[in-house]
């Protein structure tokens, strides 16, 4: 065993840093650069500022002045939700020792967590004349309230009813955001400018569709939203900010420490009196938490007015491997706690099929079911589309003279270019069908149109495996390997199919 | 160093952070990846002769107390003892039950000050005591009362404790090892890999990332990282119920052994210097830089089973690449997150994804998804399923492979579920048996464009 005399062991003690390291402060970020990547689980639910489970890239540039030897660069002010294990630090002039992510924060119980054990004054202050006194004292616990010591006795922080507070003497060396530090050893002095990227949770990022449907039901107006959250309580001024669509893997971290910060919890004995009643009931003071959905993203679409909304600029797509990069056009400031909202696509005069239609099990009997709506359309040039469309909400309207009329949301996928793809909107209790199936093992639908219009209806049917349509009185198309029915439906009329299964076998 | 204004009084060695009993000690760390740390504490202690208790206050806050040994010459454990009684108001209240102790009463109006005995009879709910003839509640009145306690009850402290009874041989200091195993202490792997489109090449940089959660700082700790996983028992050995099955990321296993130091089939990776871990504190230690190794950029697509996809699926973007070292990283990879990046048209990288990858041995190929892609997608479609004979089935498939890139591109298609027991009848283009249950077709999507590939299977059912 080594019993070396250090004598910067004591010193060491007392700072949990390693003292032989200066400290150094990295100077602001400046060429700041946030990419935004929606979370892979969520489907197509609202923004929540409290529940963000997208992350970002963040990359920034830093000058420092390095002196000779082993210096710790600390990186104030980098995203509270910092991913420490992903932090990439290029520009260095010196090789980078070890990196550093501290999570205990400069709070009020890490204040008095460090302190433990530690002199501290106990300042008191007598309501009435103002008097205070100052008593030296130390901490001698911190879990669940405070016990010092001071010259007469032993005490609780806060028990007495007297105001009373701690004046902490030392500085401390716990920061206010998480920090970021590295030890570097540098042979002579030298300025550096640092480009800091690192993965940070506390962002999202979602795609708004607003489909406007022309009256005839021919044709729809595609606009987008992307909107960009950033939960972070940093702000990042004048950035490159860009979407990131598509999916891409992550894995969770389940051993990373969250950031902690807490108040002085100065708890005290049983303080119950004589006059205690039971607690209230606490239902009244939940609030609802704060929903996107009522506040910016629908609620500016419901009101938007049916005359063309002003001209927006779009974000720039580009492809990044097997992603979509947007990049929105101009720097911009996203602050801290901020919801913000970029346009993403403009087409006006899509056109669309509107189809009415239902699935089916096969050979299973089914009461009145109502018919499903989607438009139909297929991203290329020859529908005013043809470009990557991430993955969203569509809410869908009808515009009825000066009035609009919000006919569904739904989500939607990932779409390529040169896909099919449909966006439900909704279902028409006018169009109902019902299924039976007779005893001669014949399947009979009912269809059944209460519109004053004729039209095409599409009846998509789930076959067993390994069994087939045998005998079916219309005519009927596959579609992934499923028949699929295309009846017309006269106005004010009815329709019926029938259709028998088997299990054809090869000899 | 530090002048204390208060003189301990407490009857045990102490030793910890504070008050400082001991300097001379050292701290060895041996981290398993797996969530759990050997720790070794060094130090002398000082033997009065005969029975003594000995504190140590700065060890895990979550060690696991039946793995504690502390090893001496001259002494004799009798008992060891974890107390997790923790000083609290509330705590030192309960503990005064049936003691006197001494309120102070303020008078908010004049700010006077009365001195009193009190006996504390009850803490339930509220603090009844008795001062002199009478019983009161503790601030019913909602006045100002401060209490004072005589002393912090013997077994209270601040953190949890561990404790040694021993009975020493003779007097005077004795070096001591104290070894216990905490969780909270883990290691992986994180690597950043940098893929270069226009070379295909990637440079790849390795970290050690040791994440501390334990409660405790470790000061001036040497530390060893182990890779590789030591045997646990565990509680539950069948695991949290059914689990898809991972896609592989090895695709060959290596058969290269690198110059790092093992232990039996661990890899060791100790740090150079000594470092301080401190409560939750992240660290990372670079242990790999490697520029311009050759790797592929490709795509996958896995029907799992001889079914109908609900729409078009895309199909996997997946990097490969060796650790060899002649074309390769030239490493073993302990386990862990290899994060890919990919420079945008302005030349900044942007994150594409990330894979788990587990301990690889030098010399194997490596095979990582990243992610969906966006423009190359599969919809495999069961055309027709027909009886073909006594317990047998006849599978017709179709495979529509669609790119939306200006590139044309090469999907790799696999169609497991095959069981051993399907043969394939005919097929529109060759395909590969890759083991009884999977067969694969590496199919060319033309740019902006669309393949089909159809096969008829024959399976038992």
């Amino acid at each position: 065993m080594r019993m070396l005399p250090r004598p910067w062991l004591l010193a060491a003690a007392l700072a949990p840093l390693q003292a032989n390291a200066a400290d150094v402060n990295a100077g602001p970020p400046t060429a700041l650069s946030v990419s935004l990547y929606r979370a892979g689980t969520r489907a197509a639910e609202a923004l929540e500022l409290d529940r963000l489970r997208g992350f970002a890239l963040v990359s920034e540039r830093r000058q420092v002045r390095l002196p000779a030897g082993e210096s710790r660069i600390r990186f104030g002010g980098v995203a509270d939700g910092i991913e420490p294990a992903s932090t990439i630090i290029t520009g260095l002039p010196a090789g980078v020792l070890e990196k550093n992510e501290d999570a205990q924060l400069l709070s009020p119980a890490a204040l008095v967590a460090q302190m433990l054990g530690r002199e501290v004054v106990l300042v008191r202050t007598q309501p009435r004349t103002g008097v205070v006194t100052r008593s030296p004292g130390r901490i001698r616990s911190a879990t669940d309230g405070i016990v010092f010591e001071s010259t007469e006795g032993i005490e609780a922080l806060r028990c007495s009813g007297l105001p009373e507070t701690f004046s902490f003497s030392a500085a401390t060396e716990l920061s206010a955001t998480p920090t970021l530090s590295v030890l570097v050893r540098s042979g002579a002095p030298a300025t550096a400018t640092i480009t800091l990227s690192y993965l940070a949770h506390g962002f999202d990022w979602t795609a708004d569709y607003v489909a406007h449907l022309s009256p005839d039901g021919t044709t729809m107006d595609l606009g987008a939203w992307v909107t960009l959250a950033n939960a972070n309580a940093v702000s990042f001024p004048s950035a490159q900010a860009q979407v990131i669509a598509g999916r891409l893997d992550r894995y969770a971290d389940r051993d990373v420490a969250v950031p902690v910060a807490k108040p002085i919890i100065a708890q005290c004995w049983p303080r119950g009196t004589t006059t205690d009643v039971a607690a209230a009931s606490s239902l009244a003071n939940g609030a609802p938490p704060y929903r996107l959905e009522q506040s910016i993203g629908i609620a500016d679409v419901r009101d938007m007015p049916v005359a063309p909304a002003s001209i927006a600029r779009l974000v720039e797509e580009e492809q990044l491997g097997d992603l979509k990069l947007y990049r929105v056009p101009q720097r911009t400031t996203l602050t801290s706690r901020q919801i913000k909202q970029v346009r993403l696509l403009e087409q006006a005069g899509v056109p669309v099929q509107l189809i009415y239609g239902a699935d089916l099990v096969a050979n299973q009997d089914r009461p009145w079911l109502t018919a499903a709506k989607t438009l139909r359309t297929k991203n290329d040039k020859a529908h005013h589309l043809g470009l990557a469309l991430p993955s969203g909400r569509v809410a869908s309207f009808l515009s009825r003279g000066n009035t609009l009329l919000l006919l569904a949301q739904a989500p939607l996928r990932d779409i390529a270019v040169g896909e099919q793809f449909e966006i439900g909107v909704g279902e028409s209790a006018d169009v109902q069908l019902r299924s039976t199936r007779g005893p001669d093992a014949v399947n009979r639908v009912e269809i059944h149109n209460a519109r004053s219009s004729a039209l095409a209806f599409e009846l998509r049917l789930r076959l067993d495996p390994g069994s087939q349509l045998i005998a079916a009185d219309h005519p009927v198309r596959t579609r992934h390997g499923q028949p699929v029915f295309e009846v017309q439906l006269p106005a004010e009329g009815h329709a019926i199919v029938r259709y028998q299964t088997g299990q054809p076998r090869q000899h | 160093m530090r002048v204390m204004l208060l003189p301990v009084t407490m009857g045990v060695l102490l030793l910890g952070c504070w008050p400082a009993g001991a300097v001379d000690h050292e701290l060895a760390i041996t981290i398993y990846g797996d969530d759990l740390a050997l720790v070794q504490d060094h130090r002398r202690i000082e033997l009065t002769g005969g029975r003594q208790r000995i504190e140590f206050q700065n060890v895990s806050a979550r060690i696991r107390p039946e793995t504690v040994s502390l090893a001496a010459s001259g002494l004799t454990i009798l008992e060891q003892n974890f107390d997790f009684d923790l000083l609290t108001p509330a705590k030192l209240m309960e503990k005064a039950v049936g003691q006197e102790v001494t309120i102070v009463r303020v008078n908010p109006g004049t700010g006077a000050e009365t001195r009193e005995k009190a006996l504390v009879l009850a803490t339930n709910g509220g603090v009844v005591m008795k001062i002199g003839g009478r019983i009161e509640v503790l601030r019913d009145d909602g006045l100002p009362v401060r209490v004072i306690f005589d002393k912090v009850p013997d077994n209270l402290s601040a953190r949890p404790t561990l404790s040694v009874t021993v009975d020493g041989a003779r007097s005077g200091a004795v070096p001591a090892t104290l070894s216990y195993l905490t969780p909270g202490l883990g290691w992986r792997a994180d690597y950043v890999a940098l893929f270069n489109e226009a070379d295909s090449r990637i440079d790849v940089q390795g970290w050690v990332t040791l994440t501390n959660s334990s409660g405790t700082s470790y000061e001036d700790a040497q530390t060893l990282l182990v890779a590789g996983t030591p045997a646990q028992v565990s509680d539950n050995p069948y695991g949290m119920g059914f689990r898809p099955r991972p896609r592989p990321t090895l695709a060959q296993a290596g058969t290269e052994s690198g110059s790092r130091q093992r232990l039996g089939d661990f890899y060791l990776y100790p740090l150079v210097q000594r470092t301080t871990i401190a409560n939750l504190q992240t660290k990372q230690v670079s242990f790999l830089d490697v520029h311009g190794v050759p790797a592929e950029h490709g795509y996958e697509f896995r029907n799992h089973w001889l079914g109908t996809t609900e729409s078009a699926q895309s199909a996997r973007s997946v990097y490969r690449f060796s650790t060899s070292a002649h074309a390769g990283l030239g490493d073993q990879l302990p386990a862990g997150i290899l994060r890919f990046y990919l420079r945008d048209q302005r030349g900044a990288p942007q994150f594409i994804g990330e894979s788990r990858i587990d301990h690889t041995p030098m010399g194997s190929t490596l095979s990582l998804a990243t992610g969906d892609a966006f423009d190359v997608k599969v919809q495999a479609t069961v055309e027709k399923r027909t009886a073909g004979g006594r317990l047998k089935w006849q599978t017709q498939m179709r495979y529509s492979l669609t790119n939306a890139l200006p590139r044309p591109v090469t999907v790799d298609l696999l169609q497991e579920g095959l069981w051993g027991d399907t043969r394939i009848l005919e097929e529109s283009q060759k395909s590969t048996r890759r083991s009884a249950d999977v067969a694969e077709w590496l199919v060319a999507v033309p740019a902006n464009g669309s393949s089909e590939l159809t096969a008829a299977f024959e399976s038992r059912h």
